[in-house]
């Protein structure tokens, strides 16, 4: 097995890994335009959700994953209800909200390491099927991972576009005073991008979780990846996210090719910090 | 700000500048040299408070849980029949979080804040050898029964430890690797003073004449080995030296090996040996796999502690060689202070002399560099035990 087709798949699964990471963010962002911190403990709770329901209660493996993502899904609905609309109507500046989100990832991190302990879980039973693919291996559920990131991005492409609701969603990120007045239900809209896109965070997180494990510490690495990559890509642009997700992928990837592995994060973050340089718009514009 | 805002602000101030003038009096008054009154001995009373650094959270939670569990359930025991004559133990527990910053945040906090003598530090080495200054300047007796970077012989003739240095499981497993002929070894360690001191004795115990070492370092947070370990494949290693400090780390990088459907003879830490459950998840990929582990006993003493472990927890203990350490560590402790009283440097002069004590790990003896005496031995996994090899 050589080198370069196994890098070439490792690039693909990272990538398609910040794919979904970086298409959940850039949905909020773009609609509510703070960096919403508490999405990356969604990632967690979308892979406990999967270990609790599936590893100890002994649910069926599908119900399981659907019910998981739709907790994270509710969660981000409830962290927008109790915390952000209230935090809006008072007109708080995108700082408050961005600290009260930090509060948020945090508190909801505590909770995880507290029902869970901060002990480190598989959620895959066993070893699963391995793919010769390129002269490289892959495993089924890095197949589902890259499966899962593009009919996401296809999705999505096709719900903003496409459907009214779509629209609203894009009209409320463009100006959100005026969507209202034109008659928008900009709060049900807002309420709606939280759980979707809290949703989105929970699959990657389950898929994560079976991929590589799951902690309750997961998220914020996972989430600076994705931020990484939208911003990379992009900010708000859907298919910028996801080519800007591979690209860090295969940066990072064939970046440790020639150093150290260990500098893999670092090489992500030099790769922000030339893109916020030189191109600071992304590769394409909203 | 407004005018109750005003209000709030100056009476937190005035709040503070009363506690400020009160604290200054005491430290005065307690600092003021008594010439004309002898000094009369006291005689302590009361629980002894005594500091337990342990991982909590974080990727080595798993390390802290067994730590903590095996803590509670000897201080129990001292405690329940009287050991420390008519005292007890009060353990308060500060996460090390397997970090130097962590280590040296609890240390703070208990010698500063609480003000314990006495500082069982069971955490990673990094965390012990950033909190070990803190506790010197404070004259504090820090002992350990899981730190085992060589970094720590001879640290301070405060500090004393259960466990031995890992010199010996680095020279253990560089000797196996030059008797089986491995001409070139991969090595995939984990950034920490644990899994650095074991690199270092493993490197200098295979010389260039044996042969060639590739090392790649990873940070504790990482999740995706599977770049690094397609690279390191490419050297065309003989064998995969597998040198992690969590067992979080340890379980992906063996998980990874499979699905990138390598095979390759693996020597491992005993990180991964000591884990139960690890060797069971990930059997096949470690079957002969080649470990250096400190003797485990095997005595009645030993066989009572794994009884009571999983009584009171209802689960098998993990780290048995570890986990007897911190058990003996908990009893020399109380003959310690039964011998000294709580007088840090006269328990840490004392813990010095400790020999062949019979406790669960076996005969416990502790050299003049407060160190256990006593070494590692090759062990090899087979059908999901860590067996002696032959």
């Amino acid at each position: 097995m050589g080198i370069l087709p196994q890098l070439i798949l490792n690039s693909i699964i990272a990538g398609a890994i910040y794919t979904m990471i970086a298409l959940g963010f850039n949905l909020i962002y773009s609609t509510v335009k703070f960096f919403d911190l508490s999405y990356g403990v969604m990632m967690a709770i979308g892979g406990y959700g999967v270990y609790w329901l599936y590893k100890i209660i002994g649910l069926n493996l599908g119900l399981s994953v659907v019910l998981a993502i739709l907790l994270a899904g509710l969660v981000g609905y409830l962290a927008d209800y109790f915390v952000y609309r209230p935090l809006r109507r008072r007109k708080a500046s995108t700082m408050v909200l961005l600290v009260a989100s930090l509060g948020i990832f945090t508190a909801l991190q505590a909770v995880i390491a507290i029902l869970f302990s901060s002990q480190f879980q598989t959620l895959s039973a066993g070893e699963g099927k391995i793919y010769e693919v390129i002269g490289g291996a892959i495993t089924g559920v890095q197949l589902v991972i890259l499966a899962s990131g593009l009919l996401i991005m296809l999705a999505l492409a096709f719900f903003l576009n496409r459907t009214r609701f779509g629209r609203a969603i894009k009209a409320v990120g463009d100006d959100e005073e005026v969507a209202r007045v034109v008659g928008i239900n900009t709060d049900k809209i807002i309420s709606f991008v939280f759980f979707l896109s809290a949703a989105i965070g929970g699959l990657a997180g389950v898929l994560v979780g079976f991929d590589t494990g799951i902690e309750p510490t997961m998220g914020l690495n996972l989430l600076l990846k994705g931020v990484i990559a939208a911003i990379v890509g992009g900010i708000g642009n859907i298919y910028g996210g996801v080519l800007g997700a591979f690209l860090l992928g295969t940066v990072e990837n064939f970046g440790i090719w020639q150093i150290s592995g260990e500098w893999k994060d670092a090489i992500a973050f030099a790769l922000l910090i030339v893109f916020l340089i030189f191109r600071p718009q992304g590769l394409f514009k909203r | 700000m407004s005018n109750t805002g005003k209000a709030i602000v100056g009476l937190i101030i005035l709040v503070l500048l009363v506690i400020g003038l009160a604290y200054l009096g005491k430290a005065s008054q307690s600092s003021a040299p008594t010439t004309t009154e002898t000094p009369t001995p006291v005689v302590e009373t009361g629980p002894i408070k005594v500091g337990v650094i342990t991982p909590l959270t974080g990727d080595a939670a798993a390390l802290g849980e067994f730590v903590k569990n095996v803590t509670d359930l000897a201080v129990e025991e001292v405690n329940t029949n009287n050991v420390i004559n008519g005292r007890t133990f009060e353990l308060v527990y500060e996460d090390g979080k397997c970090n130097g910053t962590g280590g040296a945040n609890a240390m703070q906090k208990l010698v500063n804040a609480d003000g314990v003598k006495i500082v069982i530090a069971s955490d990673c080495s990094g965390a012990v050898l950033a909190g070990l200054p803190i506790a010197e300047q404070a004259k504090v007796f820090v002992f350990s029964g899981t730190a085992t970077s060589p970094d720590l012989t001879n640290k301070s003739l405060f500090f004393a430890r259960t466990v031995a240095s890992d010199n010996g499981q680095g020279r253990v497993l560089a000797e196996a690797a030059i008797a089986h002929g491995w001409k070139k070894v991969a090595v995939l360690q984990e950034s920490s003073d644990y899994a650095l001191g074991i690199y270092r004795a493993f490197e200098a115990n295979y010389p260039a004449t044996a042969g060639t070492i590739t090392k790649e370092e990873y940070p504790g947070t990482t999740t995706d080995f599977r770049s690094t370990l397609t690279k390191l494949r490419a050297a065309n290693a003989d064998a995969l030296f597998i040198d992690p400090q969590s067992p979080g780390t340890a379980e992906r990088i063996l998980k990874q090996l499979a699905d990138l459907k390598w095979s390759v003879p693996l020597l491992a830490n005993d990180i991964v040996s000591g884990n139960a459950d690890l060797i069971t998840n990930h059997k096949t990929r470690l079957e002969g796999a080649l470990v250096a582990e400190q003797g485990t006993a095997s005595l009645p003493k030993s066989q009572k502690l794994d009884a009571d472990y999983l009584k009171k927890y209802g689960k098998e203990m993990i780290y048995r060689n570890y986990a007897q350490a911190q058990y003996d560590l908990v009893y020399i402790l109380a003959e310690g202070i039964n011998k000294n009283g709580t007088d840090a440097g006269k328990i840490a002069t004392w813990v010095r002399t400790v020999k062949d004590w019979p406790g669960a790990s076996g005969l416990v003896t502790i050299g003049a560099d407060g160190d256990r005496v006593g070494g590692h031995v090759l062990k090899v996994i087979k059908n999901g035990k860590a067996e002696l090899a032959s």
